[in-house]
């Protein structure tokens, strides 16, 4: 099963609720391979490694194909530059 | 050359920057690599890639060529090394390569090296040895960029001379020395088990939480500490050592003497992907963490309590 940006999208959208969310495919196609930035409410209070423990959760079930999910931001919106 | 002894197993290979094509990784820590050094012996400098079939064709012609046109280490002439602070090794040494030998006060030649920039190195001698740096006498080597066994048959051939006039062989380069050239001092990656065909008295979870507890920073990767396999192990193999970190590292690809390991990790650590690297029984987190914690200057301060 390929991974497409849609479904981490999607997953992501439907647990964390998040106020921005920018993924990226950097697999140059096969779907393996992700960059993530993503701003959440869910994340207020908590450490860098719970808040990454909150994508791997929810995209619990699509980890098991992408090769490399690289996190890049995960924010509560209080910490957030670029507020909206 | 008349001498007969064996030179093999002493060490003068100074490299002042990160210049060789040995198999190191490449790292984000110009720190920690910058200062590398090995024997001229070593197999690492036999096994550079690419084809040199036709090398070993001239290297009778090379020998011979290099016997008449480096310096005998009795014609060579003194320099004076100025203190640190006092005057610029620039300009009275020469940054191109060839083969040096150091001098104390007592002009008591105290190490034979080689070098593809002598200043650089004279630069890093004076720094890491002071004391001993007093003068030094040069030998260059003719061409740009001279294939390695030149530069350690020339090298050989200074400490021929100096075996054959003092007997003795300089003390920074008996093998036991390390003042003059630090070798690499990688720790061996930690092995959970002793290999596959022993069967464990206790589960995997419970060798590995004595593992990271044991150990103030444990870092789980793929690959070994000295060729990480994945780019992300790379990475924070870089970014530990830059940090100037006491880790210890496993390799989570070994599956003779760390069988079942990636899967239990996962579990155990309720995280997907390595690296993982746990500091005192917990897990910092993997690649993703550590380089935006190094990038913030946190890690740098994580690691000083």
């Amino acid at each position: 099963m390929a991974v497409t940006k849609d479904d981490v999208e999607a997953a992501l959208t439907s647990s964390l609720n998040p106020s921005h969310l920018q993924v990226i495919d950097t697999s140059r196609g096969c779907g393996a391979s992700f960059e993530l930035e993503i701003v959440s409410e869910k994340f207020e209070g908590k450490r860098l490694l719970e808040r990454h423990r909150l994508v791997n959760a929810a995209l619990a079930e699509q980890m098991p194909h992408i090769h490399a999910l690289s996190i890049k931001k995960a924010l509560p919106p209080s910490q957030s530059p670029a507020r909206s | 050359m008349a001498a007969t002894v064996h030179l093999t197993g002493f060490r003068a290979f100074h490299l002042p920057a990160h210049t060789s094509s040995s198999p190191q990784p490449k790292t984000l820590a110009p720190a920690s690599t910058s200062f590398s050094s090995y024997s001229p012996e070593a197999p690492s400098l036999r096994s550079i890639p690419g084809g040199r079939g036709p090398r070993r064709r001239q290297k009778g012609f090379r020998g011979s060529f290099l016997a008449a046109s480096v310096l005998k280490i009795s014609d060579a002439e003194l320099v004076l090394i100025p203190s640190e602070g006092s005057g610029e090794i620039e300009g009275l040494l020469p940054p191109v390569a060839g083969v040096y030998g150091v001098y104390d006060k007592n002009e008591e030649l105290q190490f034979i090296g080689i070098s593809r920039n002598i200043a650089a190195s004279i630069m890093a001698h004076r720094k890491s040895v002071q004391d001993l740096c007093w003068s030094v006498k040069v030998g260059l080597v003719d061409g740009e960029n001279p294939d390695k066994t030149v530069l350690t048959d020339a090298w050989k051939s200074w400490m021929e001379e100096h075996l054959a006039a003092t007997g003795k062989i300089p003390p920074g380069n008996q093998s036991e020395n390390n003042t003059w050239v630090r070798r690499p001092h990688k720790k061996p990656d930690l092995r959970l088990t002793p290999g596959r065909h022993v069967q464990l008295a206790v589960p995997l979870e419970q060798l590995i939480d004595k593992l990271v507890k044991e150990n103030e920073v444990v870092a789980f990767i793929k690959g070994s500490r000295t060729a990480p396999q994945c780019g992300f192990s790379q990475r924070v193999v870089g970014i530990l050592e830059s940090h100037g970190v006491d880790f210890e590292c496993v390799d989570v690809l070994d599956e003779e003497h760390n069988s079942g390991l990636r899967e239990t990790l996962k579990s155990y650590s309720n995280w997907p992907t390595f690296p993982q690297v746990f500091v005192r029984g917990e897990l910092l987190g993997g690649c993703d963490i550590i380089s935006s914690m190094a990038e913030k200057g946190e890690l740098a301060a994580f690691f000083k309590k």
